[in-house]
């Protein structure tokens, strides 16, 4: 294969490592829209670094929305049962505001799809290296502490580092791509009732990623969206075809 | 005579410098670039075309295949004036291809062979390279289409030197054609003189000045920006004392608030074509223009 698609495929690899340990994570924990509400927050810090500071520290504020998304989600969770409709407010909120403020702002709207809606086709080597090892420091830090950490420490774990992540991931490789990649090899992973689940969300994951890079190239597909609709639908073939693993595991019988 | 020698031997290695095989690759930005530069490099050229024609110009959804194109081009030509500037920077640097960077003789950016319109006076401070550098529309003028012409027949000539009789030949060919045609376009659009008219994004202003038409508003507040329920009503008031005859919508922006004014206020909602391809009937740069006109005058 020419080299085109390598730096995609490696991203889709470095993606899918830390992104298979918050994939399980949220789906267990049923916050799995967490991460377009955080992504969205993100984007609203990027859109007033363009309105008020015309771009200037558009990481920082970035993050620190992305953060501050990460905090509100980590508190509703622990506070409401529905938590699922409020992070779906943090990202209607984050969507409407990135409009209201870039409706103020001339040509706003080209500089923030310049500076944010990356393509994964078009990621640099260099941006590659850098998200892998900020990202190899984060796997490194969760493995370490967070089987140990307690209470609010082990939540504020969770989250500056899930916001951390998403925040770069989203800047790499577009919103859709991020959440194909959190989700859809987590989902299928805890289905499968042998081995450690986040290895299995790496093998199909790894898989996928592959076929989809194959099928990028060989039919001229776009890149991200040829990632986005593989995952989704092997994973919507599994729920649709393979028994769940709670309906087997246990039947129903059982208890009567 | 060992001067001689090494002279001779330098004269052979101008002499043998490669020049750039035939066909030359061209990657055009946009469809009306890529009609331009297969007439005037009629077989001598390959041409790939980036954007869609029925797409909004400011974005594209990038392809595989375009870093492969780009990457084996000997030259890129793109409109410029910063409508490229959300997708080519990127694309231009995965291809990863010397002979097509800006500076080089295999990089063509037409908009630096025309004069803009709406250059804004001063410029606020902004990222590096998104300074705005005025209308970049400027294509929709028929009369800068033979500029365009002229530019992309002398970098052709210049990549392949000995074929620059055939890329003449090929402009004046098109020159005639062309000037034929923008006496009968000037014809036809005498009777639309100074006729007001509204567009839904700052499209066809160059058309509109070409011809005499009055530019009353727009229905975007500001270019990119959806339409506003404040400026519809501001809009909507103005042309209540001061009508207008037509809307103008592209293909591509929705056009619910146009519909919304030409219902209202009783004007033609037309949709012009932005460039070759946006509607069927426009299926390269004679029949684009063509198709304008008879879409007005009808």
């Amino acid at each position: 294969m020419s080299d085109i698609l390598v730096t995609a495929f490696l991203l889709s690899l470095v993606l899918l490592g830390i992104h298979s340990f918050f994939g399980i994570e949220i789906i267990r924990r049923g916050i799995i829209f967490t991460d377009l509400a955080i992504g969205q927050m993100a984007a609203l810090g990027a859109a007033a670094s363009i309105l008020f500071l015309d771009g200037e520290y558009l990481d920082l504020l970035a993050l620190t929305f992305a953060l501050a998304g990460g905090a509100i989600v980590a508190v509703a969770a622990r506070r409401t049962e529905t938590h699922e409709a409020f992070i779906g407010l943090l990202y209607a909120f984050g969507f409407s505001g990135v409009f209201i403020l870039l409706s103020k702002s001339y040509h706003g709207m080209e500089m923030f799809q310049k500076l944010m809606a990356s393509d994964i086709l078009f990621t640099p080597m260099s941006d590659l290296i850098q998200a892998a090892v900020v990202y190899a420091v984060l796997g490194a830090a969760l493995l370490l502490f967070y089987r140990r950490a307690r209470g609010l420490l082990k939540e504020a774990l969770f989250f500056v580092t899930f916001a951390v992540t998403v925040t770069i991931a989203v800047r790499l490789a577009g919103v859709l791509v991020v959440f194909a990649l959190l989700v859809a090899p987590a989902l299928t992973a805890l289905r499968i009732r042998r081995g450690i689940p986040i290895v299995n969300a790496w093998i199909i994951g790894t898989l996928v990623n592959l076929i989809s890079i194959l099928l990028s190239y060989n039919l001229d597909f776009p890149t991200g969206y040829t990632l986005v609709f593989s995952h989704a639908t092997l994973a919507l073939a599994i729920a649709l075809f393979v028994p769940s693993k709670k309906s087997t595991a246990e039947p129903v019988q059982k208890r009567t | 005579m060992r001067h001689a020698v090494v002279g001779l031997f330098l004269l052979w290695a101008i002499a043998a410098e490669p020049a750039i095989a035939r066909p030359l690759h061209v990657v055009a930005a946009y469809p009306y670039i890529e009609d331009l530069v297969e007439t005037i490099g009629g077989e001598n050229v390959r041409v790939f075309c980036l954007a869609r024609g029925d797409y909004n110009p400011h974005v594209i959804i990038p392809r595989p295949s375009f870093i492969a194109k780009v990457r084996r081009a000997d030259l890129l030509v793109i409109s410029g004036a910063q409508l490229e500037i959300g997708w080519l920077p990127p694309l231009l640097r995965q291809a990863n291809n010397p002979a097509v960077q800006p500076g080089e003789q295999g990089f063509l950016d037409l908009s630096r062979s025309v004069t803009l319109i709406d250059v804004p006076a001063s410029v606020s401070r902004e990222l590096g390279d998104v300074h705005p550098e005025g209308n970049p529309h400027y294509y929709l003028d028929p009369e800068n289409i033979l500029l365009l012409a002229r530019t992309v027949t002398d970098r052709l000539s210049r990549l392949d030197p000995d074929g620059a009789w055939y890329y003449e030949g090929k402009y004046e060919a098109f020159a005639t054609l062309w000037r034929a045609k923008l006496v009968e376009w000037s014809h036809d659009m005498l009777p639309l003189k100074e006729t007001r008219v509204v567009e839904y994004h700052k499209n066809y202003d160059y058309f509109l000045r070409r011809y005499g038409l009055v530019l009353a508003g727009t229905v975007e507040p500001l270019p990119g920006i959806p339409p506003t329920s404040k400026h519809i009503e501001q809009l909507e008031r103005m042309l209540k004392t001061e009508p207008a005859r037509f809307i103008l919508q592209d293909v591509y922006n929705p056009d619910d608030a146009s519909r919304h004014l030409a219902g209202k206020l009783g004007m033609i909602l037309v949709f012009l074509p932005h460039d070759v391809g946006a509607v069927r009937e426009a299926s390269d740069l004679v029949s684009l223009f063509d198709e304008m006109v008879r879409r007005l005058t009808q």
